[in-house]
């Protein structure tokens, strides 16, 4: 039976690792749209909004994974004198202080204006666009989800190495 | 009081980015955590985070940002599959017989780079991954390396076609014809984004000529900090030419192509960057460089980057949503509105404050915020819309280069080896922030640097 923690990180280390073909989809899909329109003179409003939705898919579903792959930039220049005990509390810090509530503000703010979104089934502006611009909306908070748990999985990581 | 507000959340948040968590979450959780403790008191209205979700989309539907992860994945493919490693090797080969070789053929493929993308987090990200490796390996001193890749990498704000420039065309023509309609000018001139284009191109080949003087001049002078190759180069004659050319042609005609096709309006930077991307795929197959396992790290490495970019421009958003909501921007109007002294006087007290604001915004959000509130002002009192666009651009750029919040920074510490300390890299980039200070001092007191070829070609 895993750990809590455990299952967040396999979580988002599998959607992680899934997510990450979508950036080679996403150079196919652009070179795509170029050849179609100087080769066939094909309209591509289509697939150059798809793109679009590949790009919104891969940073919001990428960001707490790579939290959870150390990929976020640090200020290292004093971080890197601190010993692991004092990292560590940055760490935890960061985490309760910073991490969870800005997760938390990005739910709850996006939930009226991703519920708005829903409730006209809004779709692209562009005639012969994408619909379901309300799914792409729905990433915001479900990102947030993601940071939240992956936070919470990070922070228990802390907490637990410090015993 | 309402005054200090902005300014102690400007240093708060700045001091808590040195305890070193996350730029991202720092920017966002410090700007938070202010505007809760003052909305306990009253003193914030907390709804100006209703923003905040429309401003999120905004970052994932802005089509001119999907060219990051495009050029991102470019640059990995290039890495991974050995082939910037080819090219660099090449352009040192070509530059062998000059002290610092490689360090100038990193700027001038920098350079190159700089021109097809405009971006500044995909140039520097790239250009760490192909060419501090490279760098390293052959022993260049750490500082002057990442020193090196991230000034070249901010290149892409001031050589056309930056798309910095294209979003600065934009506001400066809004804001002169303004500025003209309220003198009761009724036939406006215009200022257009070719004539900014124009207008920085000179003064980026001025910058790009003036890093090459400096690592050369460091390579002459002291060889131990950019040491010459080794094996096979050793002696300073280049391979044969006809190795040379055979390494240089399929990743410069890559490069040239995705440059060109961008230059002579054939596709938008975010379609370049994608047929470039598939360019770089196909490349790697010729070479025998790609296998699935290789095209797996390069998927997860482009989405890590991808991610932490935009991270950041999440978080520098809920930041500047507080800074709003605390009347930061009303301050920043107000101090210039009623400046004493003269034009000079007013473009300098305006560059110093963007340069200040560099620090946390990035230049999307400086220009489509604090222009449309300086530009007009500023362009009233007869300042030439061209010089004073090429100033701003070169002035971010600079800010984007400068220790310890320059974004450049952040975005090249996040693809360095971490043996490599921060310190080495804000000690490698100061002389050429130094640079960067000259070519401002130049533009101040030679204007022509950036009106002479628009008037050329324009008028």
């Amino acid at each position: 039976m895993p750990t809590p923690n455990r299952l967040i990180d396999r979580c988002n280390l599998r959607l992680g690792g899934a997510v990450a073909w979508l950036t080679l989809v996403m150079a196919l899909a652009t070179a795509a749209v170029v050849l179609l329109r100087y080769a066939f003179g094909q309209n591509t409003i289509l697939l150059q909004e798809g793109v679009s939705a590949l790009h919104g898919l891969v940073l919001m579903l990428g960001i707490a994974y790579t939290l959870l792959e150390k990929g976020h930039v640090r200020v290292d220049i004093l971080h890197n004198r601190l010993d692991e005990r004092r990292r560590r509390m940055v760490d935890a810090f960061g985490h309760a202080v910073f991490l969870l509530p800005v997760a938390a503000l990005i739910f709850l703010t996006s939930l009226p204006y991703v519920a708005q979104s829903w409730r006209v089934a809004e779709g692209s502006a562009e005639v012969g666009g994408l619909p379901g611009i309300y799914l792409l909306k729905t990433l915001i908070p479900v990102m947030a989800v993601l940071l939240f748990a992956q936070g919470l999985s990070e922070l228990a990581k802390t907490l637990g190495k410090r015993k | 009081m309402a005054a200090l507000a902005p300014i102690a959340l400007f240093l708060l948040v700045f001091a808590l980015l040195l305890l070193g968590y996350p730029v991202a979450l720092t920017l966002a959780g410090g700007a938070l955590a202010f505007a809760l403790a003052l909305a306990a008191f009253g003193l914030f209205d907390l709804e100006i985070f209703g923003f905040l979700p429309a401003r999120i989309f905004g970052i994932m539907s802005n089509q001119t940002l999907i060219a990051v992860p495009l050029f991102v994945f470019m640059g990995v493919v290039l890495e991974k599959a050995r082939i910037a490693e080819q090219l660099l090797d090449a352009l040192s080969g070509l530059l062998a017989r000059l002290p610092g070789g490689l360090g100038l053929g990193v700027i001038l493929m920098g350079g190159l780079m700089a021109a097809s993308t405009g971006i500044v987090g995909a140039t520097v990200v790239t250009l760490g991954l192909m060419a501090l490796p490279n760098l390293l390996r052959q022993g260049y001193d750490s500082s002057l390396a990442t020193g090196t890749i991230s000034a070249t990498g901010t290149l892409g704000q001031i050589i056309p076609p930056s798309i910095a420039l294209v979003l600065l065309g934009d506001v400066l023509s809004n804001a002169y014809s303004q500025a003209q309609l309220a003198q009761g000018v009724f036939a406006p001139k215009t200022v257009s984004i070719s004539d900014l284009f124009a207008g920085a191109l000179v003064p980026g080949l001025v910058l790009v000529g003036l890093y090459a003087l400096y690592v050369w001049l460091t390579a002459l002078r002291s060889p131990s900090r950019a040491p010459r190759p080794r094996e096979g180069l050793a002696d300073g004659k280049p391979r044969s030419n006809w190795k040379l050319l055979r390494a240089l042609a399929a990743p410069l005609s890559l490069v040239l192509a995705v440059l060109g096709s961008i230059l002579a309006g054939l596709a938008t930077p975010t379609e370049a960057a994608g047929v470039g991307a598939l360019g770089a795929v196909l490349l790697a197959l010729v070479n025998r460089a790609l296998n699935p396992e290789v095209l797996r790290e390069v998927c997860r490495s482009t989405l890590k980057t991808t991610a932490m970019v935009f991270f950041i421009l999440i978080g520098a958003s809920v930041f500047s949503l507080v800074f709003r909501g605390l009347g930061g921007e009303d301050l920043v109007h107000g101090l210039f509105a009623d400046f004493p002294g003269g034009q000079l006087a007013a473009v300098a007290v305006v560059m110093l404050a963007i340069f200040l604001l560099g620090f946390v915004l990035d230049f999307i959000e400086i220009t489509f915020v604090v222009i449309p509130v300086v530009g007009p002002a500023l362009l009233a009192l007869g300042v030439d819309p061209v010089w004073l666009g090429v100033l701003i651009a070169v002035n971010l750029q600079t800010s984007f280069l400068t220790p310890p919040f320059g974004f450049a920074l952040f975005y090249l510490r996040g693809v360095t080896p971490p043996e490599i300390p921060t310190s080495a890299m804000y000690r490698g980039v100061i002389p050429f922030v130094g640079l960067q200070l000259l070519l401002l001092l130049l533009l101040f007191v030679f204007p022509n640097l950036a009106t002479w070829l628009p008037g050329l070609l324009y008028s």
